[in-house]
Parts: C-alpha cells; sequence; structure tokens
C-alpha cells in the first residue's frame, strides 16, 4: 500500500492558494445573493409602480380611443388634443418602465448562471484530495475551479454579445429602407 | 380602416403601440411572437405589420422573411419595433425585406408619421 507522504511546502502553499479560492468564490456568492434578492425586491416595486400607472393610463385611453370612434359625440377639440398629448407622453415613459423591467430580468438571469457556476466550482473542492502532500493535486483543484468560474464570466459575456440593450442615443430613431 | 398587426411578446409595449395607432383611426390585432404573428397575418389580410425582433418562438426578423414568401405580404409594409439599434442587425432587417427599422422607445407623433408614410 502506497503511503501519504506529509505536505510538503510547495503543497502547503497550493492547498492555502485552494482554499483561498473556495473562500473567494462562496463570498462572491454570498454578495450575488445579496445582489438577485436586490434586482428581485427592485422588479416588485417598479412592477407594482408600473401596474398603478398601465391602471390609471388604460382608464383614460380606453376613453380617449372610444371618442375617437365616436366622433360625433365628442369632436376633437382642443382639449381632446390636450388629453391626447398628455397621453401619448404617457406611452413613451410607460414603454421605458417596461424596458427596465426587461433589462431587470435579463440581470437577474445573469446573476443567476453567474451564482450557479460558483456553486458548481464550491463543490468542486468538497471531495478531500487523494494526496494532500501532492501540490499538483491542490493545483488540478483549483484550475478546476477557475475554468468554471472563467465559463461562467464567459457566459455573462455571449448573454451580453446577444441581448436587447437599450441604447439611449438611438432610442426613437427611425430607418426607413 | 386600414388593420395594422402589432407583434411583440411584451404586452405593455404592444397595448402602447394599439392605444397609438386606435387613437389615430387604425385597427390594431395583436400577436405575442412571430409565429402567433405569422399565423394572423394568414387569417387577417393586414395593411401593416409591425414587429419586435428579439421574442421566443420566432423572432422578428424570421416573421419578415416568412411573410415575404407570402404572396399577400410581398407589398405589405413591415416595421421593426425593437431596442436593437446597430447598424448590423438594421442591414439583416433590410436584407429580409423590413421596410423600416424604429428603435424602442418610440414617440407616438413620429410612430404615427412613419405609419402614414409607409401606409401612402
Amino acid at each position: 500500500m502506497e503511503e501519504k507522504s506529509s505536505p510538503k511546502p510547495d503543497a502547503r502553499d497550493a492547498a492555502q492558494a485552494a482554499d483561498l479560492l473556495v473562500t473567494v468564490a462562496a463570498t462572491l456568492n454570498e454578495r450575488l445573493a445579496f445582489t438577485a434578492e436586490e434586482l428581485a425586491r427592485s422588479q416588485t416595486l417598479l412592477r407594482e409602480a408600473s401596474s398603478e400607472l398601465m391602471t390609471a393610463f388604460r382608464g383614460a385611453a380606453d376613453r380617449l380611443v372610444a371618442a375617437t370612434k365616436d366622433e360625433a359625440a365628442a369632436p376633437k377639440n382642443v382639449e381632446y388634443e390636450l388629453v391626447l398629448d398628455h397621453l401619448y407622453r404617457a406611452v413613451q415613459h410607460l414603454q421605458s418602465h417596461d424596458l427596465v423591467n426587461q433589462l431587470i430580468d435579463a440581470q437577474k438571469l445573469r446573476v443567476d448562471k453567474m451564482r450557479e457556476k460558483l456553486g458548481e466550482a464550491i463543490s468542486l473542492a468538497e471531495p478531500p484530495v487523494n494526496d494532500p502532500a501532492q501540490a499538483e493535486q491542490w493545483i488540478q483543484r483549483s484550475r478546476a475551479m477557475l475554468d468554471c468560474i472563467v465559463a461562467g464570466i464567459q457566459q455573462i459575456d455571449d448573454d451580453d454579445a446577444q441581448h436587447t440593450k437599450s441604447d439611449k442615443k438611438h432610442a426613437g430613431s427611425v430607418d426607413l429602407f | 380602416m386600414k388593420t395594422i398587426l402589432a407583434v411583440d411578446d411584451s404586452a405593455t409595449m404592444r397595448e402602447m403601440v394599439a392605444f397609438v395607432l386606435e387613437s389615430a383611426g387604425y385597427r390594431v390585432i395583436e400577436a405575442e411572437d412571430g409565429a402567433q404573428g405569422l399565423d394572423r397575418a394568414t387569417t387577417t389580410s393586414c395593411d401593416l405589420v409591425i414587429t419586435d425582433q428579439n421574442m421566443p418562438n420566432m423572432d422578428g426578423l424570421t416573421l419578415v422573411r416568412s411573410l415575404r414568401e407570402l404572396r399577400d405580404y410581398k407589398n405589405v409594409p413591415i416595421l421593426l419595433l425593437t431596442t436593437e439599434s446597430s447598424d448590423a442587425m438594421k442591414a439583416q432587417g433590410r436584407a429580409a425585406g423590413a421596410t423600416g427599422w424604429l428603435v424602442k422607445p418610440f414617440d407616438p407623433a413620429t410612430l404615427l408619421e412613419v405609419v402614414q408614410k409607409v401606409l401612402r
């Protein structure tokens, strides 16, 4: 039977580095859990506010559209145009609410994916190494954890490239082909 | 009365588009993704299609291509209304057969101007 040797300085350093990586991953995961909660809370508040605004908007919009369909009952006077103008401005702001809500959804998804990868990385450190005296085993473990974390970051970058971004500079722009 | 098909997976966005167009006297029918939009377009004759790009089931560009394959929609104007604003995406829209590209959030007056223009 092969006897396990006592850790050499290199192995101790490698083991400490692996432990440090676990601590960093776990701390980052905690912070991201907090971020996820905050995002969810912000989204709830935004949705409640949007819902109230939408109810108010619908009340006015439905009446106005009904009036448009029945021109004899409601001739288009100055007041009508004024109300319509206010509603059109509300349309722009309600769209912004909707876009922010979608952006929060995308951020939540990114945070969840990163947390999943960090969790995976932490779980790689759970089983004991076969021979703690071998630096190479600790290094392999750290490398596997880092690969997992880097894959999570890569996933975020890929999502960023695919995801729609609300571009303030081009908002409202029109191109006719 | 002209009929406009509004395709967007966001109910709020559909509602905003519908309100603006209905307030100007258009009839609006809605669909929540490209697949449903294609279905609606084949069962109802539409004078204009306004579609989002990023949607589940079928995206806007695929919808444009699919509609352009239909005889009834060869010449019907199709507008993309999306948060996407890159030149590359717009070029794809043009190549797919879209009539125009509008970036969200839209200005109601501008939307109506564009709609009137493409329906002329």
